[in-house]
Parts: structure tokens; sequence; C-alpha cells
């Protein structure tokens, strides 16, 4: 397996908050979502990654060479879109697009008008960015991204600003991007959205409070655990078996690691495969600081 | 290809046995290649992950042979393995209705008979 980035040793420390990752590796040629709770520091990978922050203690490896995110050659190879207002408010979509000439060779701007159209982003050349709604923004953001010549995409909650339809449009834009040169290029993207995204995910990392708490293929994942309920009178004994267990006044709901199932012989219950969103939020559930 | 969301038969297996049944029926020939991994799971809106499951699962079973950055193409299907296939799923369907008759309290004889019968409503 290829890793298109490899960290080592990466810490950052704030007040109150530590981001501590000894080893982090996205696989090449796929796309891999970062998931994890509010403040779980994913916004901070996602910086450190792109280059966005610098003030860190390890190393951070693209592509399997020894350069870094300082330099330009790495950089051109990687796009970044990101919440909050990544361009100046009142540059307009016009001046997204010299900016982006001006700063990337790889940059095409028939493909960045062709995109803005295929997106539906307001074609008036002269509407300022701060006037576009965040939907749009995002669309504005994920156009100038794709019209350079990528070989990874670091995208920080891509889908939080979109609408339902335009969010199966932007996994359809990733295939696409994945597609176009078979195993090259690779995304790695945030999410809250994990069921909208569930199914352009080939690989998943889950984050908790500073430190990577799960991670695999989802394929794999999904034969590592196992989706378990039951009726209330089992309830008391597989809690203590399960990842997490919800009760209600008739049964229970839980996920179970699938190499335990063996300690629930016996009990009437039944077991299906979970999807990502029901993995997800039993492993958060499991590590988080939120009661229930 | 048809992919069911809820049957409780996940996508990869889906996915393997509509190719293998392809396969078998001569549809896809030996020697062709198969769609390539992302193209596929992008025509299917699909994980490429998912796709690669099924395309291992079918290099496994002997009929799909992965070739190092170009593929995976199709096995020469030859009669014996064709037949080994087709004896596999035969016995799947048998066992199944072994199972069946157990729940519904047949005996053995009684199983006998009405395979029996059924043979011999099929070669009128």
């Amino acid at each position: 397996m290829e890793h298109v980035i490899t960290g080592n040793g990466i810490k950052k420390k704030f007040k109150g908050f530590t981001l501590d990752i000894p080893q982090l590796q996205i696989p090449r040629g796929f796309a891999t979502a970062l998931i994890g709770e509010n403040g779980a520091g994913k916004t901070t990978l996602l910086n450190l990654l792109s280059g966005i922050r610098l003030d860190y203690q390890g190393s951070i490896q693209y592509f399997s060479e020894k350069a870094g995110i300082d330099d330009a050659g790495i950089r051109e190879r990687i796009g970044y879109t990101g919440p909050g207002n990544y361009y100046l408010p009142h540059w307009t979509v016009k001046q997204v697009e010299d900016a982006n000439k001006l700063l990337f060779t790889g940059f095409c701007p028939e493909d960045y008008r062709n995109l803005c159209r295929e997106l539906a982003i307001p074609m008036d050349m002269g509407k300022e960015a701060r006037n576009l709604s965040d939907g749009n923004r995002m669309k504005l953001m994920l156009a100038a991204v794709l019209s350079r010549g990528t070989e990874l995409l670091i995208l920080d909650e891509p889908a939080s600003p979109l609408d339902p339809l335009m969010r199966d449009k932007l996994c359809d834009m990733i295939r696409q991007y994945l597609v176009s040169r078979e195993g090259e290029r690779s995304v790695f993207f945030s999410t809250h959205n994990v069921a909208d995204m569930e199914n352009v995910t080939d690989y998943a990392i889950i984050m908790e409070q500073g430190q990577i708490v799960e991670q695999g293929f989802v394929e794999d994942l999904k034969e590592k655990y196992v989706l378990v309920k039951g009726d209330v009178q089992y309830a008391e004994q597989t809690g203590s078996v399960l990842v997490t267990q919800t009760r209600n006044r008739f049964g229970f709901e839980g996920v179970c690691l699938s190499d335990r199932l063996d300690q629930l012989a016996g009990m009437n219950i039944a077991a299906e495969t979970p999807t990502l969103s029901q993995i997800c939020v039993a492993v958060m559930k499991a590590h988080s600081q939120l009661r229930f | 290809m048809i992919l069911l969301q809820n049957s409780g038969v996940p996508i990869y297996q889906q996915i393997a046995e509509q190719l293998e049944e392809d396969i078998l029926a001569g549809r896809l020939k030996e020697g062709e290649y198969l769609p390539s991994i992302r193209g596929l799971a992008k025509e299917l809106k699909i994980s490429v992950i998912t796709t690669m499951k099924a395309y291992e699962l079918l290099a496994q079973e002997g009929l799909v042979t992965a070739m190092q950055g170009k593929g995976f193409y199709v096995n020469a299907q030859d009669s014996e393995m064709l037949r080994e296939q087709h004896l596999r799923r035969v016995e799947d369907a048998l066992a199944e209705a072994i199972a069946a008759a157990k729940i519904a309290g047949l005996d053995n004889r009684e199983l006998m008979e009405t395979l029996q019968v059924l043979l011999d409503s099929g070669t009128d």
C-alpha cells in the first residue's frame, strides 16, 4: 500500500487541547474521510497538512517525496478547500480566476469557467465572493481547485454548506477525480455528514480529543464491527460486551466487535452489518465526553 | 447491473455475483478486461474500496486475474472449472433445501420423494 501523506510524531499543543498523532498514513489512490466530534482536532490536523499552520512538532511528507508543504512544487500538486473566507471577501469570480492563474501553473481557466457553469455559480464574473451564499462559495472553491492538475485534494468539511443534490454531485466529482488518473490521485476530506459521504469513502479515520481512535478501509471496518439488536431481558448481560449500547423499554441496540460476538452466543439477538455512520457513532460515543 | 441497498447482501457481493454470472454465461469472454476499479465505482456511484473487494472476491474464486497496473482480466473458463462452479451452485441450493426441509419436519425419505417428483415433472 502506497501512502500519499505520511506523518510521524505530529504534535500541536493549545491551551487545554493537544493534537497528538504518532503516525498518520493516508492511502494513495483512495478517498479518505476524517470523522470526529466538534473539537476533536480535525481542522487543526487539516491545517497542518495543508500548510495553513506550520508551527507544530513532527514531520509530514507527501507523495513519498523528501520535501514538505513549504516546497512550491509540492503545493502545486495539492488542492485545498476549507470553511470561512479562503478568498479575500471583495474578490470577484473573475479575480479568483486571475489569482489562481498567478499562483498555480497547472490552473486551467477554461476548466474553471466550465466548472462554474456546471455548478451553476452565478456567472456574473463581477460578483464578489462575500456576496455569494455559503454553498456557492464552497462551489467556487471546488471549481478553482478542480481546475488545477493536482494529485491530492485536502477538503475541510466540503459537504457541510451544500444542499443534498450538490452533495450528491460532490461525491460524483470526487469519484471523477479519482478515476481520471486511475490510482494516482487521492482525496482527504473531513466531514460530519458521514451518511451522505459513505458511498465515496474508502478509508475512514476517526478522531477524538486530538487522537486517532479508529481507522481502516470501510469494508474492513464493516467486518470488524457488527450491529446487534435484542430483547430487553438481554440488555444487562450484553452491556459489558458491546462497544456501545442504547436501551429502551422494549430492547437494546449496540455495536459489538465481531470477534467478541461469540460471547453473546445462546442469547436471542439479531446481528447485521453496520453502516459507516453506525460504526462512527459507536466509536465516537465510546470515547466521547458527552453524556447520554 | 442492479444493486439493492437494503437486501442484506453486501454491495461488493452483489457486484461479484453479477459479474460471475456474466463470466459463466460467456457474456464476459476470456482475456477481456473488467472495467477499471475506479471506473466501475464511478458508474455505480459507490466507493472504490467496495468495487475492489468485489474484484478480489472474483480473483479468489479463480474467475479473474489481477495484472499489476493494468486491472483484472477474465480467466479461461475450462469446462472442468465451469462444471465445478455449477456443481457448487447445485450443492448450495440443495443444502438450502435440506435446511428448509428440517424446519418443515420432513424426513430424508420424504425429501427424496419431493426431489423425485420435481425431477419427474421436469422430464415430461
